[in-house]
């Protein structure tokens, strides 16, 4: 009853906010808009354990995951009670231990993460608990703080059952230099008759590459490996030609004009501008391009640009030379992990303790200060994290990229959408395929995928 | 007594349990999940579905392109392993060659690697941008796309066929030197040398001992997973989708347990085929 009467309010707040507030974008659902700490004084929030425990908490092996290993002992401090074991791994042996530790009689994780294809999934099969009660009841936690696209991913049917960790929308990231170099923007403006710029449209980021490529440099460090990779990429292009993978009644639109103008463009840009024989290309190899000089631009994750500029990084005597964009068209693809309390755990209370207290705002800016990927608006426009980051321009960016930026793909079956729309890109792209035969096939994939209950 | 309580059957009693448990149980239950619509994120839903799921592959024309990869991959791998396998046993048991004790070990070494590492270490040796094979073949004028949509497969292939080998090798080799003396010296008093001697008197008598280690290679070839995950996860396309990364996609990444429990059956009967012959070559050899 306390639940349906909480939903109950807050579906009444969310209407009052959005009936007189700003247009909500598409993604916004009415109850995700709600203000969560309205409802604040009517939970207490949870009572430290009266005896030690053991939090167990799975993560990836990634840089994030060692400034949240490098911050904990501060929780462990405060909270003597609550002792925290990182269980850290490859991305994908990820998965299935999460499922596995759901299936069990008692959860062997205490905390996951959970990436964002994975949320309405596991959320609908009841795997995850629903942490809106857990926010309400945490004074100053500010949930709205969280930029509204990584924050919703969070949210399935209403309720929040993931709070944001860390984000991995992507970018464009251009060598700054060669763009600057005045002998490559008078070749570009003899050319085409306009100045060299960073492009803003498909068209002209495929001719900003075939310039670059004339000019002995790769036009763009692409990566159309099969499945995930590809599809990740490639919709960013599809976002910049006016398509999406579903409209906004859920009918699939992967295969109409504007999907094959995107593909049709991205081949184009393979073909004639990436670095050859790059069709199994992933991220990891699009760095290593970037960072050797041997392209000008990618699309990648948005937290790339520190690592290629930091000094006696990878990219050697490039450090220094290289800069965040949008994505052409503006829209790009989000990515973000986030926080989840399995529904099986004995320790919720204690999970929510360390949970919110590492979102919090303020152990939050000291994530992100020590490099962390943001998430919260506050931290993104802290002057602190402006000088002690990455500097001001990489956080107005970023912020501006995750304003206007969408998942890969909702709905429970977002990993199957993912990567079997991703095998027929990347035939497209090898040429296995037509662009309208492989949008076609996709499209067909899709609709059976989600016509699964 | 009981003739079930006798001493033989009671002294079996362990180890069939044992069987039962470790493989008899896994496997009664996979047939179970391969007839139901077996779900990880709905186990409390699934029904059963009787051979719908068998029935399904045969509409499936990714599972097809898998088994048709996986057949040509362990085709084109453990024909290029046996011949060079072959050959190579051959040189290091003919005493003439030098330091044939130092070339044993060292060729051996590949299959102490864990394929997972071979996997990565050849995804960026091949790589045409940063690998060194792609850069010593352009200094020789040659540009092969390694990981291209005709290619992938092959390359696949040589990987193995670089780590596996050895494998051969052993077997062939410890095939060679167990073989009796007498059919040779008398094949040389008739005048027999070169490659009569091996067409004639090696091959036959290596038959068995050839074909033990071909289907043991095939057993294990059909199992390839590590180069396809490390390398191109079934890419360009689907063009190398072997039929373990496909059973890996729609069992842990898609969770549809019932689909790939009915794939992983197939393969299995493939597999018993395979061991059956096997079992009946080394019948015949020690008879």
């Amino acid at each position: 009853m306390k639940g349906k009467l909480l939903i109950t309010i807050l579906l009444a707040l969310a209407l009052g906010i959005t009936a007189c507030g700003p247009k909500p974008t598409p993604a916004a659902t009415p109850a995700s808009e709600a203000e969560t700490p309205a409802a604040a004084a009517t939970t207490a929030p949870p009572a430290p354990p009266s005896e030690t425990v053991t939090l167990t908490v799975i993560m990836e092996q990634v840089p994030d995951y060692d400034i949240v290993a490098q911050l904990t002992p501060q929780f462990e401090a405060e909270n003597p009670n609550i002792k925290i074991k990182f269980d850290a791994m490859p991305y994908d042996a990820m998965r299935d231990k999460i499922l596995t530790s759901f299936l069990a009689p008692q959860a062997t994780y205490d905390i996951i993460i959970v990436d964002n294809p994975w949320m309405d999934e596991f959320a609908k099969a009841g795997f995850l608990t629903p942490l809106d009660e857990y926010i309400a009841a945490t004074p100053g936690y500010d949930f709205n703080d969280f930029v509204g696209p990584v924050r919703e991913i969070g949210v399935v049917d209403g309720k929040v059952y993931g709070v944001p960790y860390y984000n991995y929308a992507l970018g464009m990231i251009v060598r700054q230099d060669l763009f600057d170099n005045p002998d490559y923007q008078a070749k570009y403006q003899a050319k085409y008759g306009k100045p060299l710029t960073v492009p803003t449209t498909l068209e002209d980021y495929v001719q900003v590459g075939q310039f670059f490529k004339e000019q002995g440099i790769y036009g763009a460090a692409m990566q159309p490996q099969r499945g995930y990779k590809v599809f990740e990429e490639w919709k960013n292009w599809l976002y910049a030609a006016g398509g999406d993978l579903m409209d906004a009644q859920g009918n699939v639109i992967i295969d109409n004009e504007a999907a094959q103008k995107a593909l049709e463009l991205y081949i184009e840009m393979y073909k004639t501008a990436a670095p050859p024989d790059s069709l199994n290309w992933g991220f990891d190899e699009s760095l290593r391009s970037m960072a050797a000089g041997e392209s000008a631009t990618m699309i990648s994750y948005n937290w790339m640009l520190p690592t290629l500029n930091k000094p006696g990084g990878p990219a050697g005597d490039l450090a220094g030379k290289f800069a965040l964009y949008e994505v052409p068209g503006g829209k790009a693809v989000l990515g973000t992990w986030h926080w989840a309390i399995p529904h099986n755990t004995p320790n919720k209370d204690a999970a929510w303790m360390f949970v919110s207290w590492l979102t919090s705002k303020m152990v939050d800016k000291q994530r992100v200060i020590m490099g962390g990927a943001p998430t919260r608006v506050s931290v993104m426009t802290d002057t602190e994290v402006w000088e002690k980051g990455f500097g001001k321009g990489y956080y107005e960016t970023v912020l501006k990229i995750l304003e206007d930026a969408e998942p890969l793909a909702r709905g429970p079956h977002a990993e199957e959408i993912i990567n079997e729309v991703g095998t027929y890109l990347n035939s497209a792209v090898a040429g296995e395929m037509s662009v309208a035969q492989a949008l076609k096939a996709a499209a067909e994939k899709t609709r059976e995928i989600s016509a699964r209950p | 007594m009981h003739p079930l309580l006798h001493l033989k059957y009671r002294l079996l009693a362990p180890l069939v349990l044992v069987l039962g448990a470790v493989i008899g149980y896994p496997l009664a239950f996979s047939l179970w999940v391969s007839l139901h619509n077996y779900t990880l994120t709905a186990i409390g839903q699934a029904k059963l579905v009787g051979a719908a799921n068998y029935l399904g592959l045969l509409a499936n024309p990714s599972y097809w392109r898998a088994i048709g990869n996986t057949v040509t991959f362990v085709l084109v791998a453990v024909g290029l392993e046996l011949i060079l396998g072959f050959g190579l046993a051959l040189l290091l048991h003919h005493r003439a060659t030098p330091l044939r004790h130092l070339f044993r070990s060292l060729l051996l070494t590949p299959m102490f690697i864990t394929p997972i590492a071979v996997g990565l270490m050849f995804r960026f040796l091949l790589n045409s941008q940063l690998g060194i094979i792609p850069q010593a073949l352009k200094a020789l004028g040659i540009h092969v796309d390694w990981f291209g949509s005709r290619l992938a497969l092959f390359s696949l292939a040589l990987i193995d066929v670089w780590q596996w080998t050895p494998f051969m090798l052993l077997l062939l080799l410890a095939g060679l030197e167990a073989l009796p003396t007498e059919p040779f010296e008398a094949a040389r008093v008739d005048g027999a040398s070169g490659w009569n001697m091996v067409r004639y008197v090696t091959l036959p008598l290596m038959r068995p001992v050839i074909l033990a280690a071909v289907v043991i290679r095939m057993l294990d070839a059909f199992k390839v997973y590590e180069y396809v995950y490390a390398i191109t996860r079934g890419g360009p396309g689907e063009s190398t989708e072997t039929i373990q990364y496909h059973i890996y996609r729609v069992g842990f990444l898609y969770f549809r347990m019932g689909e790939a429990a009915a794939m992983a059956y197939t393969l299995i009967i493939v597999v018993l085929i395979l061991v059956i012959i096997l079992f009946y070559v080394l019948r015949r050899s020690a008879t």
